[in-house]
């Protein structure tokens, strides 16, 4: 005999899948873009999201702390939404952003309202709309990859030390054309697959973002339905809002923080519907939301505004959509009783 | 074609363990202890008293009330007296002691070759017979319902890992476990029967497929996914038809029995046979020498382990399924009608059970085969919020363990449904007052 048993509820057995080896999953995947991130931009953008991850590390430890609540950094979440963030970021960001940025996502945003799970919306798309209306200028400079063929070696140090060239980003000139109503045209679709154009850190690369989504998909990580919905949705918008046929279509999508957003932002579980028609209703008003306010919004981008918007949505989805049990048959309405 | 239902997961099936081996049978033990209440429903009354001879196969404990069934005999010798001892569920109940004589004599009933419905159903009633997958519903309360019947669908799924007692009864009693199901089907007066197997025991669809004799009986292999033998699922894999929300199969004119209980039906009417022993799968890493049993009910499990080459190190004691069985707290209790596993799990194979915050990934919600939030009922119930629970639907839980299986916080999910389902029964309960 053995000494004492484990007596608890049924079931036994439980896969072994946790919370911490789905955030390591996802930290996995934000690889994919990081990397390419550092190598379009030099070393100075990983040093942006480094520091961004260990501002919301210990910006999570420091509120436990001072909550006398026990330590919860171990489940690797404030290390993804500081991943998040600082990919979010532009690569010449003045390096107390991403700080400030992750403080406001973990502290305000995340453990205020409960920490893990709890989070009414985006932590890491709360965080960089604050920034963007802190710090309009710095959040808004964008600058070309690195040119390795003129600087060689140095290239690694651009925004350390070498200069980098400020550039204009190709939603710019989605933005133009939009409000000049003419076809899109000079876009080098093949340069937005790449990345070989200016942008936050992790969002230009199209390819690595498509790859680190996909790994979360085999992995079952996330639910494909929302990237899908989501891409699909403002494939369309573009189509009709635009009013320009396909032009704008591929480079609405793979410009910006779209593809990114699609992939790791809206997928956050706390901040996303729990059921199917609220997951469907949630990603296609977001694929809506982002393409009308890249067409007659005041901002060239729009994927984190529309994040926050239908994450604001999100609990009322959740209400309305309760799907009804297996076998589940209306009620008879009961008769009138009297006159009350 | 390959029949099933929506969601649900797959478990890791851990068959393997007994899958090959032949049922054994467990030498009579020299004391039992028969639990007066094997069933749900009212406990039985005894029939004996101390010191009364009793062979195998004796009444002992008679059926109290409409639901309720017969306790019998197990081994011959005399009655030691009456013990409140635990039973698997951990409630202090009545137990009829009897030391063996070593003799086993036996008094059966009376073989029947061509019986009647009525003959069956009383047959059933007499014999004590229940849901033997672990229900443990009285048999004879089913096969009376005054419903038409559609067809009789038998539950051969067996789709909790670990167990492998259907499987193994379906290849080796093929002839019985057939004859028991057409004696159901008589009774019933069913057109037809519809057989599900889950694909995972090509041997036993095989063996069945070729057994079968009744032309108005089908076979079919069903997709191997869990909660494949749920009664609700098992008949829309079969029928595609949905048992309402609340109601029972007959309501859609079906009635669901399990294999072991048709061979208990089976031994009832043609061998006279009383239910006071069954098949039975012990195993887990933390058993010796994992098997397939014949037991008499009232066996001590310590003597089933001990037969079985005693334990190693577990940290769980599971009668039943991993999925729906019962975490017991130590081996105290005794073989019953229901008990179709014992599992003894070793640390490796359990469910962590430190629950850490509900991240609201809805994976949950994603293999509820009923299509509930188990996060909300789980969020809700604990904040005392009764009424906003009930919205959740949590008394259509079937509690099959899927939610709480995928749940990577660990959450207790089962748990809060059945805390859930407790209260708002409680509330509506107190409200009639």
């Amino acid at each position: 005999m053995s000494g004492k048993l484990i007596v608890s509820s049924s079931p036994h057995v439980g896969s072994k899948l946790t919370t911490q080896t789905i955030m390591l999953h996802v930290i996995i995947a934000l690889a994919f873009p990081l990397v390419a991130g550092v190598v379009l931009y030099g070393l100075y953008s990983l040093l942006v999201v480094l520091l961004s991850v260990i501002a919301a590390v210990l910006a999570e430890m420091l509120f436990n702390l001072i909550r006398k609540k026990p330590q919860t950094v171990s489940d690797l979440s404030a290390v993804v939404t500081g991943m998040i963030l600082g990919l979010n970021l532009p690569p010449t960001i003045p390096l107390y952003v991403p700080v400030v940025g992750s403080i406001f996502a973990i502290m305000i945003v995340k453990m205020l309202f409960g920490g893990l799970g709890k989070n009414f919306a985006n932590p890491a798309a709360t965080a960089r709309v604050f920034l963007l209306l802190s710090w309009a200028g710095p959040m808004t400079r964008f600058i070309a990859p690195v040119d390795y063929a003129a600087l060689g070696g140095k290239a690694f140090l651009t925004g350390l030390g070498v200069d980098a060239v400020t550039t204009a980003t190709p939603l710019g000139a989605i933005k133009n054309a939009g409000l000049q109503g003419i076809a899109l045209s000079d876009v080098n679709l093949l340069d937005l697959f790449l990345g070989r154009i200016g942008g936050s850190i992790g969002e230009v690369c199209a390819l690595a973002i498509l790859l680190g989504g996909i790994y979360l998909i085999v992995m079952k990580i996330i639910d494909f339905k929302i990237p899908l919905i989501y891409l699909a949705a403002s494939a369309i918008s573009a189509l009709i809002f635009y009013k320009s046929g396909w032009t704008y279509v591929l480079p609405t999508l793979l410009s910006g923080g779209l593809l990114f957003a699609a992939f790791y932002m809206l997928t956050d579980y706390a901040s996303s519907p729990d059921t199917f028609w609220g997951t469907v209703i949630y990603a296609a008003g977001a694929g809506l939301m982002t393409v009308i306010i890249r067409r007659y919004g005041g901002y060239n981008e729009g994927a984190s505004i529309a994040i926050l918007l239908m994450n604001m949505l999100t609990p009322l989805l959740d209400k309305i959509t309760v799907p009804r049990p297996f076998g589940y048959r209306k009620p008879a309405r009961a008769k009138k009783e009297g006159s009350k | 074609m390959r029949f099933t239902f929506r969601k649900g997961i797959h478990p890791k099936e851990c068959k393997d363990l007994t899958r090959d081996a032949a049922f054994e049978t467990l030498p009579v033990p020299d004391k039992v202890y028969i639990p007066l209440s094997q069933h749900i429903g009212a406990p039985c009354t005894p029939a004996v008293e101390k010191g009364d001879a009793v062979k195998v196969g004796t009444l002992i404990g008679l059926a109290n009330g409409k639901v309720s069934a017969n306790v019998h005999s197990s081994v011959s010798g005399v009655v030691e007296g009456f013990e409140m001892r635990v039973n698997a569920q951990g409630r202090k109940i009545k137990h009829i002691v009897i030391a063996g004589d070593g003799k086993d004599e036996t008094a059966f009933l009376e073989p029947l070759s061509d019986p009647t419905p009525a003959q069956i159903i009383q047959r059933v009633k007499d014999c004590g017979i229940v849901g033997m997958g672990g229900a443990t519903f009285p048999t004879h309360v089913k096969l009376e319902t005054g419903a038409p019947i559609k067809a009789l669908i038998i539950n051969g799924s067996e789709c909790e890992p670990y167990i492998t007692t259907d499987d193994r009864m379906m290849r080796d009693l093929t002839a019985g476990v057939l004859d028991g199901i057409e004696l159901i089907r008589i009774a019933l007066g069913a057109p037809k029967v519809l057989i599900g197997i889950e694909s995972n025991k090509p041997e036993a669809i095989a063996a069945m497929r070729a057994g079968v004799r009744a032309a108005n009986t089908e076979i079919c292999a069903l997709k191997t996914k869990y909660p494949q033998g749920g009664e609700k699922q098992l008949i829309y894999a079969l029928t595609r038809e949905k048992v309402p929300n609340g109601g029972l199969p007959s309501d859609v004119g079906y009635i669901v029995l399990n294999i072991s209980t048709a061979y208990a039906i089976y031994e009832a009417v043609r061998l006279g046979k009383p239910c006071y022993a069954r098949y039975m799968t012990v195993s887990g890493k933390g058993i010796n020498r994992p098997a397939n049993l014949y037991v008499r009910i009232g066996t001590p499990l310590t003597d089933v382990v001990a037969y079985l080459g005693g334990a190693k190190e577990y940290s769980k004691a599971v009668s039943g399924g991993p999925m729906m069985g019962i975490g017991m707290a130590g081996l105290d209790s005794v073989t019953a009608k229901g008990t179709s596993a014992l599992l003894l799990l070793q640390e490796d194979e359990i469910r962590a059970v430190e629950p850490t915050p509900c991240i609201n990934c809805a994976r949950c919600a994603r293999v509820c085969p009923i299509g509930l939030m188990p996060m909300m009922t789980d969020a809700l119930i604990l904040a005392g919020k009764i009424e906003e629970a009930k919205k959740y639907y949590p008394l259509s839980c079937i509690e099959c363990g899927c939610c709480a299986y995928v749940c990577p916080a660990k959450r207790p999910l089962v748990q809060s449904q059945r805390l859930a389902k407790k209260l708002i029964r409680e509330r509506e309960a107190g409200g009639q007052k």
